[in-house]
């Protein structure tokens, strides 16, 4: 029966108290990186936050169109704030991944390993997408601009296709960059534009062939306009 | 060199000397000193070039007899034979019934350093001036058909006998030419500095030695002076530095045809693009000044009659329109919600009935301004969105002056200066206000 006590109860217990005696130290660093991770991320979130308000994030925003386009996303935080948070949960994560390395268990440590050698791709991604937003922004508004100016009456859809047009690439590029679907992505965007081009070309052959001569000879024969242009000197 | 009274503006002196091809220093040391230069800035003008060297050179022969003068011509490194035309352009003093000697005219003709454009040429003029001890020196277009010996006259005199340092051109003018300088760069200069000086950009200008002088020590030459914005800079900063200035009556200005087609837009980018600029430069002056005075205008005047001229106002107005429509949101970033709500009132209107009134283009302006000083968008961006009110504003002036004389269309600008004076509280408002 004393056998029995002790094979059966007793020793599963001591193994039990050993591995959780073992195992102890690991949570207990893992709660203290934990805990130094948030007070760090809090810290960290609230000074990015600051500095970039005082460096005038938000009213570069404003004049570059992103706190238009993030408001009509819905986020109606301000872009000094939505960054103080990024950094906040980007610290959040790695004080996570560092405690789960703390337990020091086999299948944490290679997910935190693998996060961790993702990061850099996610984070180009996102470069890409904001700088491809920017610039759409800015090549939509310079074919507006001068489309209106050339009295082409769709101009709104001709900027609309330049911003669509190069917000496509700069999605198709960080998708390339985050390795999902490479060859669909390159493949696909490739036949897409290819497809835009072939088809801009055969309406432009097609409907504009006379514009497309005159400006041509205009341009490289130095022929004046046909139509009469006013007398108004502007100068 | 210190400036003409007024407090020194913008970037200080100490200016590398602008270099000179050794020919070219080799000249300027022969001829070691002149009373008189006019230069004139040219790249591929064979066609003109020749008959505004004459007329040059009878200018002198005429009216400054008496005095050492030198013609320099600046170029741009042509291909036409500008160089030539320059060398071999010589005038018959004996059918021009000018008898009296004078001493020998000197001609250099050099290339100019520098980015290209007519400031650089300008820069390399104004260095030879500089080198030669010129009393008075102008400045001559090479395209001009309409030039005569009397430009000469009207354009150093003032300066050579009346004390003033900078003679700006007065021309006669079709009252639907020079659109940009009657409703925007005239208007806005007066308001902003108190000189009346009517053709502020008009491309020929007389000034003193020690003006040229003044205009080398400013560090402008690697910037869009150089290219394009010299005309309106030279006037801004003889203003600005307190210059005596005046105005002489050249007659008609007629040169080379350029495309009035040509790129509108860009024609917008370079001339309010450089008014702007030097409004941030010389803000320190501009915002202190109140109301505007006449200056001076020698030479005799005199008017004609009005020819009929092919003017296209639907498409202009059409052109604002399709701004209306298209461009509202950047016109909105632009310009203050006033404003905008005044444009907003002219969609539907009749097109006989369509105005932008004094008042609310004076106010449009500043708005531009200020929010070209503020960067709220691609400076780019913002002066070319700028094109369809303009033409707007254009077209308003083209129904309001149909049937007028020159004479009375002239009456109609003195009107917008008026309003551009009135409101410039709020453009000096807004300017200084934080940005938000």
């Amino acid at each position: 029966m004393k056998e029995f006590w002790e094979k059966a109860l007793l020793a599963p217990l001591e193994t039990l108290s050993r591995n959780v005696l073992a195992v102890l130290p690991n949570v207990l660093a893992m709660s203290i990186i934990l805990l130094v991770g948030l007070v760090a991320a809090w810290s960290i979130g609230h000074v990015v936050e600051r500095l970039l308000r005082v460096i005038g994030l938000d009213l570069l925003s404003n004049r570059l169109g992103v706190s238009a386009a993030l408001a009509r996303g819905g986020v109606k935080t301000d872009p000094s704030h939505l960054v103080g948070r990024t950094a906040y949960w980007l610290v959040v994560a790695f004080a996570i991944m560092a405690g789960l390395g703390a337990l020091n268990l086999q299948p944490l440590n290679q997910f935190a390993q693998s996060f961790l050698a993702y990061l850099p791709r996610l984070f180009t991604a996102a470069l890409i997408l904001v700088v491809g937003y920017l610039l759409s922004n800015f090549v939509s508004q310079a074919v507006l601009i001068a489309a209106v100016n050339a009295g082409i009456p769709p101009a709104r859809i001709v900027a609309a296709c330049s911003r669509w047009g190069v917000q496509l690439v700069a999605v198709a590029m960080a998708l390339e960059q985050l390795g999902i679907a490479q060859n669909i992505v390159t493949e696909g965007f490739g036949i897409v534009l290819g497809g835009v081009v072939l088809a801009g070309a055969i309406a432009f052959g097609l409907g504009a062939k006379d514009l497309a001569k005159e400006f041509l000879e205009r341009r490289l024969g130095n022929k004046p306009r046909d139509r009469a242009p006013d007398d108004l000197r502007h100068l | 060199m210190e400036s003409y009274g007024r407090k020194r503006t913008g970037t200080p002196m100490t200016v590398a000397a602008t270099p000179l091809t050794p020919e070219t220093e080799r000249k300027v040391g022969e001829i070691g000193a002149t009373d008189v230069l006019v230069g004139i800035p040219s790249y591929n003008n064979v066609d003109t070039i020749g008959h505004v060297v004459r007329a040059v050179s009878a200018g002198l022969a005429k009216y400054f007899a008496r005095s050492r003068a030198v013609l320099v011509n600046s170029d741009g490194g042509s291909s036409d034979g500008t160089a030539e035309a320059v060398a071999r352009a010589v005038v018959d003093l004996g059918t021009l019934l000018i008898s009296e000697q004078q001493s020998p005219l000197h001609k250099i003709i050099t290339p100019y350093h520098g980015i290209p454009g007519k400031g650089s040429a300008f820069r390399t003029i104004f260095e030879i001036a500089r080198r030669l001890k010129a009393r008075a020196c102008a400045v001559v277009d090479s395209d001009l058909r309409s030039i005569t010996p009397e430009w000469i006259e009207l354009l150093i005199r003032p300066v050579l006998e009346e004390g003033y340092d900078y003679v700006a051109p007065y021309y006669l003018r079709h009252k639907y030419d020079g659109t940009i300088t009657n409703n925007i760069v005239y208007p806005l200069t007066r308001a902003l500095y108190g000189q009346r000086i009517r053709q502020p950009i008009g491309g020929d200008f007389g000034f003193s030695g020690r003006l040229a002088e003044h205009y080398l020590e400013k560090h402008v030459w690697e910037s869009d002076v150089a290219r394009f914005g010299i005309d309106i800079w030279m006037t801004t900063e003889a203003i600005a530095s307190g210059a005596r200035v005046c105005q002489s009556f050249l007659g008609a200005k007629i040169h080379n045809p350029k495309d009035p087609a040509a790129d509108l837009s860009a024609m917008l980018v370079q001339v309010m693009g450089a008014v702007f600029a030097l409004m941030e430069e010389q803000q320190f002056v501009w915002v202190e000044v109140k109301g505007s005075n006449p200056v001076k205008l020698f030479g005799f005047q005199y008017d004609v009659g009005v020819e009929p001229v092919n003017v296209n106002v639907d498409r202009m107005i059409s052109s604002f329109r399709q701004g209306l429509a298209d461009l509202e949101p950047i016109w909105r970033q632009m310009l203050a919600p006033d404003t905008v709500e005044g444009l907003l009132r002219l969609k539907d209107c009749p097109l006989q009935a369509f105005r932008i009134p004094d008042e609310l283009w004076a106010r449009l302006i500043y708005d531009v301004a200020v929010s070209y000083h503020q960067r709220v968008m691609p400076r780019e961006h913002l002066l070319k969105a700028f094109t369809p009110l303009y033409l707007g504003r254009t077209a308003t002036f083209v129904l309001e002056t149909q049937g007028l004389t020159s004479h009375e269309a002239e009456g109609r600008i003195e009107f917008l200066c008026q309003a551009f004076e009135d409101r410039k509280p709020y453009l000096v408002e807004r300017w200084k206000a934080p940005l938000s």
